[in-house]
């Protein structure tokens, strides 16, 4: 364990921990932009700077490790103007759109420049070219929203293991950019975490405001691995699918599927009863008749032409269990071996 | 040398302006040099220590619009207050140069500057705004003029990005960025980068002598950077993935044929960036294999032969020809290479052993074996003398260190270095001999062999004397003097003079114009790497005499880079890279005494070795790499300490 202070107040961490994460032990907040559990720390926005008593430099509480002895000071005029000017440099061109962006209210960025009461900001600078169009028919790109905290390209090489944007360009001009087409799944990590509106999603631009939608938690049905993710849900409808960070076997992550593959719960055309065909024609049954049917078939195929006549083919949407469960069904109770699965296909 | 009227450099202030001359103050911090080159004088200088003025005609407000200008060009974008801040900081010296400026602007740079300072992730932030600061400072009325409308003259100004280990490798490998790519998993691109220089990362990672970790800054914190092995990680990482490299072959426009002598590291290094050049390549060796002293000197336990082999046929791949067991002078002529190709590149290494001059060793006694002769048969799998078992060996450098630890590694029983100054002299390096030590060599400091003695022309002891530490000589190391009457013998049965190696130079009879040094060098010029026969150039340890690996790789490329303007009838001039080296190994990179303001106590990440006692009898590699996440734990030590100059010349 090491020991230091923070604030004046005794802290004991294991070793290797961040300041931050020492400080936040101890109950003691940091402002963060750049910072997400789920990443290393990425040391771009310099919010969380502290100073070290003996140390003529503040330092990145985010990215520096705790040290034996150490005082630490969270709050002071010269940190405070660091971090405003931080903020205003980004304020020099992010726009001022929040009225219209899909994050306004659930903005980091708004929440800060709330939070220091940034009112004015005196730099000026032209805005900067940025050609870059990173998006997706899923994802959609602003780059004049980005702030480059690279949170994106971070979750998408260190969470997903693909690497598919970086940053690219010198100073001023650099931006990010897609730097593997085929790589790029469109699995969204990079719009969940991104702190801004920069990346949104396509499907459901406009169509609510965070504060209004009711977030419904519930498991992910395209897969047996068994995903947490909450439906965003307003007037009965699903906006868009978002994930608390940490939760579930997925952690917070989804693939293309889970995250975006929801319009489908609202189709016109999707079946929510069984329907059963008479005279050429569907028509609605209750599912104890439907079922009875489809038994009443088997059964007569089996008589006629014999179990071998019958093939099972099961879903990689169910689970180990159930496919299990589907081959002894096969076997057992058809008395067939013909018996596979999709994703084997 | 003509005065400086001011500098801020090392926090360091010499303040000259309206003093008489004689009354100047001398700067201690920094010496200026006067040319950039030739007819090129340097007025100023403004970079991440401060600024230094020589002449009072250079306007500072330029300087430092110029500069910051630089500074912006070369910021990563990843921090937020240099990305953007920089640019600020730009815009408003360029609207105070272009006469559109405002008094209130001087304050918010000046603020700015000193936020972005204080709170960048790397050294470009960190130390860009600084001189700035500085100059803010010092000429306030300069800038207040400025902030006026009065006019402000265009300088003439060249500006270079580096680092302290960046400066400090003699190939000036982006050492910053292969580390940063590592830290952030991007193996492959780190590796790119390291070839865009150099083709031999797993030999150099291992075997490299480092002055980049000599010049971390992050020793100033805690420990060095494990440059070295982080290289040999991502050139592990690659091979075992059973990857290959993609070379790129941009050729130039006329291609031609050039002929290489020795496949040491200078001769497959020019060959590697020639045929990335697509010329036709040919080498000529006089061992059965490449490597030259990388695999006949240094041994398998620092070096796997196979690790070498690959790296040189990953060169071959690019259509380069190696004919080995040819001796050029012997089996081919130079004079035939010089007729039949475009260009010739002499890398024959230094592979004579050098005498001791000490009595005895002369008279051809079994037993008595060269350093070098000696390295040579145990890497080829011979014992050189089967009937010795004690071994002395006379040298304090790595080959010296090379010998001892080989010699219980083909069961030798007793095993004895004797050098004539103290271990702290010893030019061989510190790991080197502390693993020797735990191996358990003796050794014999501050002892000098005389005479080398015999019974039936085998050798059976070495007669020394005891030396002790008088005066520092030219090389500021204490020069050993004989202590009267303090003979004595060490008995033996093997004596290896491992003191140094020269040239063997008889290749070069009958061609004209390569001169040669009384060292047994062959003259160069040293920016070019051409000979004053025009078409033939040399580098590696025939031009410098015995060194290092990675200087003989940046001969080799630096010749490549002239051989083919040579191919295409460009004049061989020295470069703005080539001056800007000279002039930073005068300004210095690296101070030792820099405070950084940080704290450290993140020791660098220690290789697994394999023990004493098990490695001490078997070939077999002492260290055992890195894993990916202990490499990527100690890329993220890195201060990515880049640094920009910006001189104003005229
Ligand atoms: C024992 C030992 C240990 C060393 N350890 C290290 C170390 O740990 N780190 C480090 O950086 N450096 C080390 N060095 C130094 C390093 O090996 C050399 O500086 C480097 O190999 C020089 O490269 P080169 O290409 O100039 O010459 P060499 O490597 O000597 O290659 C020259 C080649 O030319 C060939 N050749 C010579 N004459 C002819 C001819 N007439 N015709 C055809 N071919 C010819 C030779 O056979 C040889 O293959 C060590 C050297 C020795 C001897
Ligand atoms: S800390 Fe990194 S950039 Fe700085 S000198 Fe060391 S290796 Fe180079
Ligand atoms: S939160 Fe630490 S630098 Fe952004």
């Amino acid at each position: 364990m090491v020991k230091l202070t923070i604030d004046g107040k005794e802290v004991k961490v294991p070793a290797g921990t961040t300041i931050l994460a020492a400080a936040k032990s101890a109950g003691i907040s940091i402002p963060t932009l750049c910072f997400h559990g789920r990443l290393d720390p990425i040391g771009s926005c310099r919010m969380c700077v502290v100073e070290i008593e003996g140390c003529a430099h503040p330092m990145a509480a985010c990215t520096t490790p705790v040290v034996e002895g150490i005082s630490v000071t969270t709050n002071s005029e010269r940190l405070q103007r660091i971090r405003k000017d931080s903020l205003k440099l980004i304020l020099v061109n992010h726009p001022l759109d929040c009225p219209i962006c899909d994050k306004g209210g659930e903005c980091l960025l708004q929440d800060l420049v709330y939070e220091f009461g940034i009112d004015r900001v005196e730099y000026q600078t032209p805005k900067p070219e940025r050609s870059s169009q990173y998006a997706t028919p899923l994802i959609r790109y602003w780059p004049d929203r980005c702030i480059m905290c690279l949170r994106c390209v971070t979750a998408c090489r260190e969470i997903k293991g693909i690497g598919a944007i970086d940053i690219k360009g010198a100073g001023y001009g650099s931006q990010v950019v897609v730097i593997d087409e085929d790589k790029c799944q469109s699995c969204g990590e990079c719009l969940q975490v991104c702190p801004t509106g920069a990346l949104t999603e396509n499907l459901s631009r406009y169509k609510g405001r965070p504060w209004l939608v009711k977030r419904v938690p519930t498991t992910c049905t395209y897969c047996g691995c068994g995903c947490q993710l909450e439906l965003n849900v307003e007037q009965n409808r699903v906006m868009a699918v978002t994930t608390k960070e940490g939760k579930g076997v997925n952690r917070g992550s989804l693939c293309v599927k889970g995250r975006f593959g929801y319009e489908f719960i609202n189709s016109e055309e999707r079946l929510t009863k069984p329907l059963i065909k008479k005279d050429g024609e569907f028509r609605e049954a209750s599912w104890d008749d439907a079922l009875s049917l489809v038994a009443e078939k088997f059964k007569s195929i089996k008589e006629e032409s014999g179990p071998d006549a019958i093939a099972g083919l099961s879903s990689a949407r169910c689970t180990n269990e159930e496919n299990y469960l589907f081959q002894k069904f096969m076997r057992a109770v058809i008395g067939t071996n013909n018996v596979d699965h999709c994703a084997r296909l | 040398m003509a005065e400086i009227l001011f500098s801020s450099w090392g926090g360091e202030v010499v303040d000259n302006r309206g003093k008489e001359p004689q009354d100047f103050e001398t700067v201690g911090k920094v010496s200026l040099p006067e040319y950039f080159q030739q007819d090129e004088e340097i007025k100023a200088l403004i970079g991440w220590y401060g600024i230094v003025l020589r002449s009072a005609e250079v306007n500072v407000v330029d300087l430092c619009r110029t500069y910051m200008e630089e500074v912006q060009q070369q910021s990563c974008g990843k921090c937020f207050l240099c990305r953007i801040g920089t640019r600020v900081i730009a815009d408003t010296l360029g609207r105070l140069c272009r006469g559109q400026g405002r008094p209130a602007d001087l304050e918010l740079i000046a603020g700015l500057a000193e936020s972005i300072s204080e709170s960048s992730k790397c050294n470009i932030g960190q130390s860009g705004p600084l001189p700035l600061l500085h100059a803010l400072e010092h000429f306030a009325d300069d800038f207040a003029a400025a902030a006026g409308g009065a006019a402000v003259p265009a300088g003439k100004y060249r500006s270079r990005l580096t680092a302290p280990c960046m400066d400090a490798c003699p190939i000036h490998l982006d050492i910053p960025t292969y580390v940063e790519c590592i830290k952030e998993g991007k193996f492959q691109e780190s590796l790119e980068v390291i070839r865009e220089r150099l083709p031999l990362p797993g030999v150099v990672g291992r075997v490299c002598v480092r002055p980049c970790e000599e010049h971390c800054r992050r020793a100033n914190l805690d420990e060095a950077i494990s440059i070295k092995f982080l290289k040999r990680f991502v050139a592990d990482y690659e091979l075992d993935h059973g990857r290959e490299p993609e070379y790129q072959v941009v050729p130039s426009a006329k291609t031609g044929k050039v002929a290489i002598v020795g496949a040491g590291p200078a001769g497959v290094t020019c060959a590697y960036h020639l045929a990335r050049k697509g010329h036709q390549v040919t080498i000529y060796e006089r061992l059965g294999e490449p490597g030259g002293m990388s695999a006949v000197g240094i041994p398998d336990y620092r070096l796997p032969r196979q690790i070498l082999r690959h790296e040189v046929e990953m060169i071959q791949k690019l259509g380069v020809t190696i004919h080995y067991n040819t001796e050029v002078g012997k089996d081919v002529k130079l004079s035939q290479l010089e007729a039949d190709f475009d260009a010739v590149f002499v890398a024959i290494g230094a592979h004579l052993s050098s005498s001791m001059r000490v009595e005895g060793e002369d008279a051809g006694y079994q037993g008595f074996i060269p350093g070098v002769k000696y390295l040579l048969d145990i890497n080829s799998g011979i014992d050189p003398y089967p009937e010795g078992k004690k071994v002395v060996v006379v040298g304090g450098g790595n080959v010296a260190i090379d010998c001892v630890r080989c010699s219980f590694r083909i069961g030798k029983e007793d095993v004895n270095l004797v050098y004539r100054r103290t271990e702290k002299e010893m030019p061989a390096d510190d790991v080197e001999i502390h693993d020797a030590k735990e191996e358990k060599v003796n050794f014999h400091f501050l002892t000098q062999p005389i005479k080398v003695l015999a019974e039936n022309g085998k050798v059976v002891g070495l007669e020394c004397i005891k030396m002790q530490l008088g005066e520092p000589d030219e090389s500021g190391r204490r020069r050993p003097e004989p202590v009267e009457g303090s003979e004595f013998v060490i008995d033996c049965d093997i004596v290896v003079p491992a003191i140094g190696q020269t040239i063997d130079l008889s290749l070069l009879e009958g061609v004209d114009n390569v001169k040669t040094t009384r060292w047994h060098t062959i003259v160069v010029n040293e920016d070019t790497k051409q000979t004053e026969n025009p078409k033939i150039f040399s580098a590696g340890d025939c031009e410098t005499g015995p060194g290092a690996l990675i200087t003989a790789c940046a001969g080799g490329r630096k010749a490549a880079f002239n051989i083919d303007k040579f191919i295409n009838d460009e004049p061989l001039v020295a470069t703005e890279n080539d001056y800007f080296d000279k002039f930073f190994s005068q300004v210095k990179v690296y101070d030792p005494q820099e405070e950084i303001g940080f704290i450290g106590g993140r020791p660098r990440y220690q290789l697994k070795m394999l023990p004493p006692d098990t490695r001490k009898y078997t070939f077999d590699e002492v260290e055992q790499g890195f894993s990916p996440q202990e490499a990527m734990a100690e890329a993220d030590r890195c201060l990515r300490c880049y640094r920009v100059a910006t001189i104003a010349v005229g």
